[in-house]
């Protein structure tokens, strides 16, 4: 292949991902035979039912699990090559993480929570990278937060602050799995509010995983798995349509 | 069920104090009926008393480390298992039915480990004497090995381990049902209300057992009785020590976390020391008492040794013949500090494990974040390094002064007047104790490193 992802404005991708749990006797398929690519910049919502594969999907495509069979790529390196030290590296350096929950070390402050990626490379934030940081935890209204402890927060406060780690380091690209899946609709909507800002206004690339229409209904682009199959592609949408898109797929199913 | 995984360091640590206390009883029956036969020694009765109220004392030390050591074990267990007790909770099983339910365990602990350990007892103080009289260092006789004293340590380990998963099992009324349905997040503040009432009894203990330590010493200046209220003074202050130890060992450990530097690794292993007083208080405390046993007896023993020296060069004739005593009292007693030491080391080891295991996610979040195993594996050892370092110093100091204390209240009387006891440090075993802290350290890691760097990132984030 001559063309790189990268070439064609991909800041991930898979091609014919596999992944199967079990014995050899008894394989459990979660993927098979899955090829999307994530687009540079833009906010993707990967959508789907309980089980269809979803969250096995971003894990491998982050570096956090492997693959039975197939490829993917993360910019322009093959990931599924990659030994353990250097998919950590990879994960520390360019790639962001919001999770569900418990996504702060509770042992340490918010800032050190938020430049912990940076401790970890054995470094101090250049001052371009501090100014950002800067930026970001003013954008994010965490000023007055900094000297606090991850369990003095609230949980919309906690999302905040995993949303400005993961921007930090402006990795290629960063995985939201439910990141609203622990806040009130307000709360959450305002996170996603400020996950869409930073992909619009900063360029970041975000990879998204939900099982909630309105969730991505503030994505641009959303992506539908069923049994670890890609079942449809879809630009941004309305809560609504993705929601009556969803329970047509549970009729078929 | 993962029950000897989780029990097999409580099994070992009753089979260990019945084993103490049965060879002790047996090695005291043997080391009288050698002394009895040996009619040089003309200071038969004080040493023959010395040594069985020394066996006593002992059996009594050992027992008590291992109730504590078991006692913190379970505690750890259960914190492990609170997900699992909400969830009977929630389908409506008491807390009393849970608490025990944990106790019973305990007891089934408690027997197996004390049968095992007085076989194994016996069987080592046959053997070592069946080996004694090979090599014609002891007197062929017909020893026994097995006498109906042997019981009461066997007896007691039963009895303590059982007492210690019940005491250790407390935690269970605390856990709410609630914590079954994944909305509360790990918390050590339900500990925290009744550590101010706690305190309070640790304080009151220990002044109270402080004074009657120095009681001891004072009487110890006539006769060396002074030993037995001694011990209960010690017992009780230092129980007072052990109730404490939340708030003691922490102190200590912000003290020896800062000399591990600034980075992220180093930052988070201080932090981890100290997040759960608790919980490093109980990981910590059962090697601050093995230290503290083996500085306190190195100190008497030196103390003691440096009375019979300065003795024998007043009146040679009269401590004719204590020379070979001395070696057998400092071979066995080197012996019980192992003991001590190895019942301490395998629950620092087991409470580190079980440390480790509870925090999965945590380490989880750190792998998915960038953390290499390696960086894990160095966090954990520093992490390691520091319980141990503040464990040791904690343990030095205290044993120092318990030795000296010790050495005064059962030798004043002996050492004539003024009858005071200098303390003598040997410098050649608190390097030996360093040395061990090291070695302890880097095994104590070993097998939390291994279970750590083995969590994958995307298992750590799956647990809900």
């Amino acid at each position: 292949m001559d063309i790189t992802p990268t070439d064609i404005g991909l800041v991930a991708r898979v091609a014919h991902l596999g992944k199967s749990y079990g014995t050899a006797s008894n394989p459990v398929s979660a993927l098979s035979d899955v090829s999307i690519g994530i687009r540079r910049g833009e906010f993707t919502a990967i959508m789907g039912p309980s089980g269809s594969g979803k969250s096995t999907l971003m894990h491998i495509m982050a570096g956090l699990d492997t693959a039975s069979s197939g490829q993917a790529w993360l910019g322009d390196t093959e990931i599924t090559t990659l030994d353990d030290a250097r998919l950590t590296v990879l994960r520390r350096r360019r790639v962001g993480f919001v999770f569900q929950a418990f996504n702060l070390v509770p042992t340490l402050d918010i800032i050190g929570n938020i430049l912990l990626p940076f401790e970890l490379d054995g470094r101090k934030p250049t001052s371009d990278e501090q100014k950002w940081i800067d930026h970001l935890v003013v954008t994010l209204g965490l000023s007055d937060r900094l000297k606090h402890r991850p369990h003095e927060l609230s949980g919309g406060q906690q999302q905040r602050v995993a949303i400005a780690r993961a921007l930090a380091t402006r990795p290629d690209l960063v995985f939201a799995d439910e990141p609203t899946g622990n806040l009130d609709s307000r709360t959450g909507r305002e996170v996603l509010t400020l996950l869409a800002a930073a992909s619009k206004e900063y360029g970041q690339s975000i990879a998204m995983v939900t099982h909630d229409p309105i969730a991505a209904s503030f994505a641009d682009r959303i992506v539908f798995l069923a049994d670890g199959r890609v079942v449809e592609d879809r630009g941004a949408s309305s809560a609504a349509d993705i929601s009556t898109f969803m329970l047509g797929m549970e009729a078929h199913a | 069920m993962n029950g000897l995984k989780e029990h097999g360091p409580s099994v070992l640590v009753a089979g260990l104090s019945s084993a103490f206390g049965v060879s002790l009883v047996a090695t005291t029956g043997v080391l009288s009926q050698i002394i009895a036969g040996d009619d040089r020694a003309s200071a038969i009765e004080t040493v023959t008393m010395i040594l069985t109220f020394i066996a006593f004392v002992f059996i009594a030390i050992a027992t008590y480390v291992g109730a504590v050591v078991t006692a913190n074990t379970f505690s750890t267990i259960v914190a492990g298992r609170a997900r699992t007790i909400a969830l009977l909770r929630l389908i409506g099983s008491s807390a009393r039915t849970q608490r025990r339910a944990v106790a019973t365990e305990g007891l089934v602990v408690g027997v197996t480990g004390s049968l095992l350990g007085a076989l194994v007892g016996i069987a080592v103080t046959w053997g070592i004497t069946t080996a004694g009289v090979a090599m014609d260092q002891i007197p062929d006789d017909a020893y026994t090995f097995v006498s109906p004293i042997a019981l009461l340590p066997v007896v007691t380990v039963v009895l303590t381990t059982w007492a210690a998963s019940w005491i250790g099992s407390r935690r269970v009324l605390n856990v709410s049902p609630m914590e079954a349905t994944g909305a509360a997040q790990e918390t050590s503040l339900d500990e925290a209300g009744r550590r101010r009432g706690r305190n309070v009894t640790a304080l009151v203990l220990f002044v109270l057992g402080i004074g009657i330590l120095l009681l001891g010493m004072v009487v110890g200046l006539v006769s060396p009785l002074g030993v037995l209220i001694g011990v209960v003074g010690g017992l009780l202050s230092f129980t007072g020590v052990v109730l404490g130890a939340a708030v003691i060992m922490p102190r200590a450990l912000r003290i020896t976390g800062r000399l591990f530097g600034s980075s992220a690794t180093a930052r988070l292993a201080a932090e981890n020391a100290v997040r759960y007083p608790e919980r490093s208080a109980r990981t910590t405390i059962g090697l601050v008492i093995g230290v503290t046993l083996v500085t306190m007896f190195a100190v008497a023993v030196e103390s003691y040794q440096a009375m019979i020296r300065a003795a024998q060069e007043a009146q040679p004739d009269v401590y004719q013949g204590t020379d070979q005593i001395l070696v057998i009292t400092v071979v066995v007693f080197s012996v019980l500090m192992g003991f001590s030491a190895l019942i301490a080391a395998v629950g620092m080891v087991n409470n580190l494990s079980l440390n480790v295991l509870q925090r999965t996610r945590e380490l989880g979040l750190l792998r998915a974040l960038g953390f290499t195993a390696r960086q894990i594996r160095t966090m954990i050892l520093a992490e390691s390094a520091q319980l141990t370092l503040a464990a040791v110093i904690v343990g030095l100091l205290l044993g120092t002064f318990y030795g000296w204390a010790g050495a005064q209240s059962l030798l004043g009387s002996i050492s004539g007047s003024p009858g005071l006891i200098t303390p003598a440090v040997p410098l050649v075993l608190v390097g030996v104790i360093v040395l061990a802290a090291v070695v302890l350290t880097a095994v104590a890691s070993v097998a939390p490193s291994r279970r750590a760097t083995r969590i994958a990132p995307v298992a750590a984030l799956a647990v809900q």
